[in-house]
């Protein structure tokens, strides 16, 4: 399987439901939680708002804005068409009918993300189609071999930014000038984007953005590093103390290292994403812990990410996904002790039939950085 | 400029009290209750994501860094806020608005539907609306499923001048912007100047930005000698000349933006820039409208296209969004009006290669001030 069959397998989706035809939107932002439906089947993520049309006989458009963008969009689109536009709405009328698909039985995926004027003049153009939101999040629920690799050296990445913060963080610094530096340098590696968390306290709740805050003596600087490499983002959450860490740091962080490693024995092919969230609350509940497994002093133990599939979604008790082979996602045990306040640890995994494989090198520690 | 939305604005946000302090956002709920009173709204919801966001960040300071936030405007009693974070991450949220109340949005029943059920119900069956042109139509959906059959909606940016002045304070603020960006652009373009590929010195304006706090950095740049512009690409080795970028950076709320052009040696692309900003600035007075602003600039041009980058327009008002309207384009009427910030940018392009050139001015009493400009940097 690779990228390109996307647009067969879509043809293939539309005979076996009856369907002449599908639009795919989106809408022009990028989150790292959610599946871009336009970058799974013309591999373009636009800068403004798009949409890809595809027939049952898999002819496909894909259609962006603003119409300036269009060469660089078909470099790369797998579509055989690709049109440049500031009317969005027009151009899709156009291309239905050039189609023959104006008036014909059509699905769309996430026309509810755009915004409301816009989705109303395509809902006029769509006229009566049916939303079939989840396609394109099932279609790319397992990463390709490309994919995947993308997925590797976008940990890679992550990994070296991290590196990078070990070298850069210390007292006096502000949060921002941290995080600015650790955007930079990853940008320099290749990654096109960041989903980027650095935050610092002496007893921290939870992760968040960076502010203006100085970096103190003692500070526990926890950061989500989560690159984004030719769509496939990946993320590692990380703990690192400025200074000497307390002894009760020390003492329980490798409770969050534990209960990693069952998450990720239990992350085998056909358990459900329950399976792995109750391993992981598991490990802590029999530490002592277990009214601490809930929100505010988690969320969630992981979660899928863009921009191709967020499949199998967030990972919670609740969840009966079943993992299959090829899924990629974060696992991350993050979570707020008494103790210790928030740490974190976290990687990102691939299933396999032994459990789940970090993409990383190394596995979250304990760092400390010199006071 | 349209850029790649990243998936979070990593900068620093705040709200600067010393700034825009707490009577300046009395002066702007004020404007609202007006409206509400003037068309009988009982409250106004105000949309905002992390695209677009311009009437949210007026009425509360508040930016989402990613997702939506939506202010809930009562005519009588308190706003709340609701964010698209989780509840966990309120604390941090409050510190962007002068709004006490604000919640996560995740948690639709105790956020917006009690919040409805605090509006008196013998009160105006109707709420205004600012920002729903942007909002997702599942968001929209779910306010009006809320709403049911008790309240309609009804949309209140028709009913706003389309043109409101900034506040002296505003102005103020947008220096600031526009010297960040002229800094940041200094950094790109002494970068390409000391060896750096096109990629490379974009990065090293990037870098400047977000090292003095930028809250927001975009950026486009050119692999082919400025015939077009392209978002980052990791393609480090190119290394065209001229050199041709896009930097846009956002303080305190507002945005700058700048298009530079570097060069070896002088080019004639780059000559015919250069006029046409010249042309637009010398054009460029309060009450003349777009189109003439336009006409002098494509005349400085002569036969040469203007850049498609820039969309058939040589500027526009710059504000809480890089884009306020105002468009500069060839049939243009708009009036270029007192109290505004614009942004000029004039590009020529030909088959081998193009150039662009541009400033920001703001209209004042006192005349036309530029707050910087491409031929500084």
């Amino acid at each position: 399987m690779n990228e390109a069959t996307r647009l067969t397998q879509t043809a293939a989706y539309l005979e076996a439901h009856g369907l002449d035809g599908l639009v795919a939107f989106n809408d022009g932002q990028n989150s790292f939680l959610a599946s871009n439906a336009v970058f799974v089947l013309a591999g373009v993520r636009a800068l403004g708002e798009s949409a890809v049309v595809i027939d049952r006989a898999g002819g496909a458009t894909m259609i962006v804005t603003p119409a300036w963008d269009r060469e660089r969009a078909a470099a790369t689109a797998r579509t055989e068409r690709t049109v440049g536009t500031d009317d969005l709405a027009a151009a899709l009328a156009a291309d239905l009918a050039a189609r023959g698909l104006t008036g014909r039985r059509l699905a769309t995926v996430s026309l509810g993300t755009l915004g409301l004027a816009l989705a109303r003049r395509l809902g006029a153009v769509l006229g009566a189609a049916e939303p079939h939101d989840n396609f394109t999040r099932d279609l790319a629920r397992v990463r390709t071999p490309a994919e995947l690799a993308a997925a590797r050296k976008a940990a890679w990445i992550a990994e070296r930014g991290y590196e990078r913060m070990l070298g850069l963080a210390r007292p006096g610094m502000r949060e921002f000038e941290l995080a600015a530096e650790l955007y930079c340098h990853m940008k320099e590696l290749g990654a096109e984007d960041n989903f980027l968390l650095v935050s610092a306290s002496q007893h921290n709740l939870a992760v968040r953005a960076a502010g203006r805050r100085v970096l103190d003596d003692g500070d526990i600087i926890l950061s989500e590093i989560t690159p984004c490499y030719r769509g496939q983002y990946a993320q590692i959450c990380r703990t690192t103390v400025i200074g000497v860490p307390a002894p009760a740091l020390a003492d329980k962080y490798p409770l969050l290292q534990q209960a990693m490693r069952h998450g990720q024995a239990a992350a085998v092919p056909g358990a459900t994403i329950g399976d792995v969230a109750r391993a992981i609350d598991g490990c802590l509940a029999a530490a002592g812990y277990g009214a601490f497994c809930k929100p505010p002093f988690m969320r969630v133990r992981g979660h899928g990410l863009g921009i191709t599939s967020d499949r199998p979604g967030d990972v919670t008790t609740d969840s009966d996904v079943r993992l299959e082979a090829g899924m990629v996602f974060v696992m991350h045990p993050n979570q707020y002790l008494p103790e210790t306040g928030y740490l974190m640890c976290g990687e990102p995994v691939v299933i396999t039939p032994a459990g789940a494989e970090a993409l990383t090198e190394h596995m979250a520690t304990l760092d400390a950085v010199g006071g | 400029m349209r850029t790649v939305q990243p998936a979070i604005m990593i900068g620093s946000y705040g709200w600067d009290e010393d700034r825009l302090p707490r009577d300046e956002f009395q002066l702007r709920t004020a404007e609202l209750h007006r409206l509400m009173d003037a068309n009988g709204w009982q409250a106004m919801l105000i949309h905002g994501d992390a695209r677009e966001h311009r009437a949210l960040a007026y009425y509360t300071n508040f930016v989402p860094r990613l997702r939506w936030a939506m202010a809930l405007v009562p005519r009588t009693g308190e706003p709340r806020l609701l964010v698209s974070m989780s509840a966990r991450d309120v604390p941090w949220m409050k510190l962007m608005t002068f709004i006490a109340d604000v919640r996560t949005g995740w948690d639709w029943a105790g956020g917006f539907e009690s919040w409805l059920a605090t509006l008196p119900p013998d009160g105006p069956a109707r709420i205004g609306t600012l920002g729903f042109d942007e909002i997702a139509a599942t968001l929209h959906g779910a306010v009006e499923r809320s709403l049911g059959n008790r309240f309609t909606l009804h949309d209140a940016q028709k009913l706003l001048p389309t043109e409101r002045p900034l506040r002296p304070r505003e102005i103020s603020l947008m220096s600031d912007a526009a010297a960040m960006v002229q800094e940041a652009a200094g950094a790109m373009a002494a970068a390409w100047r000391g060896g750096a590929g096109a990629e490379a010195a974009s990065l090293a304006g990037e870098r400047a930005a977000r090292a003095m706090a930028a809250q927001d950095v975009r950026t486009l740049v050119s692999l082919d000698g400025g015939r077009s512009l392209v978002p980052f690409q990791a393609n480090f080795s190119a290394r065209p000349d001229p050199f041709v970028g896009y930097l846009a950076v956002k303080q305190a709320g507002f945005w700058a933006e700048l298009f530079v052009t570097a060069a070896t040696r002088p080019g004639a692309l780059h000559e015919r820039a250069l006029a046409g900003l010249a042309a637009a600035h010398a054009a460029f007075a309060p009450g003349v409208e777009g189109g003439a602003v336009f006409a002098a600039s494509c005349a400085a041009l002569g036969t040469t296209a203007l850049h498609p980058v820039l969309g058939q327009s040589v500027g526009r008002r710059v504000g809480l969004s890089l884009d306020e309207g105002g468009a500069l384009t060839r049939d243009s009427r708009h009036k270029i009006a007192l109290g505004s910030v614009y942004a000029l940018h004039v590009g020529a392009v030909e088959a081998g290669g193009g150039a662009l050139a541009s400033a920001m001015v703001a209209v004042g009493p006192r005349g036309v001030r530029v707050l910087c400009r491409s031929d500084d940097v």
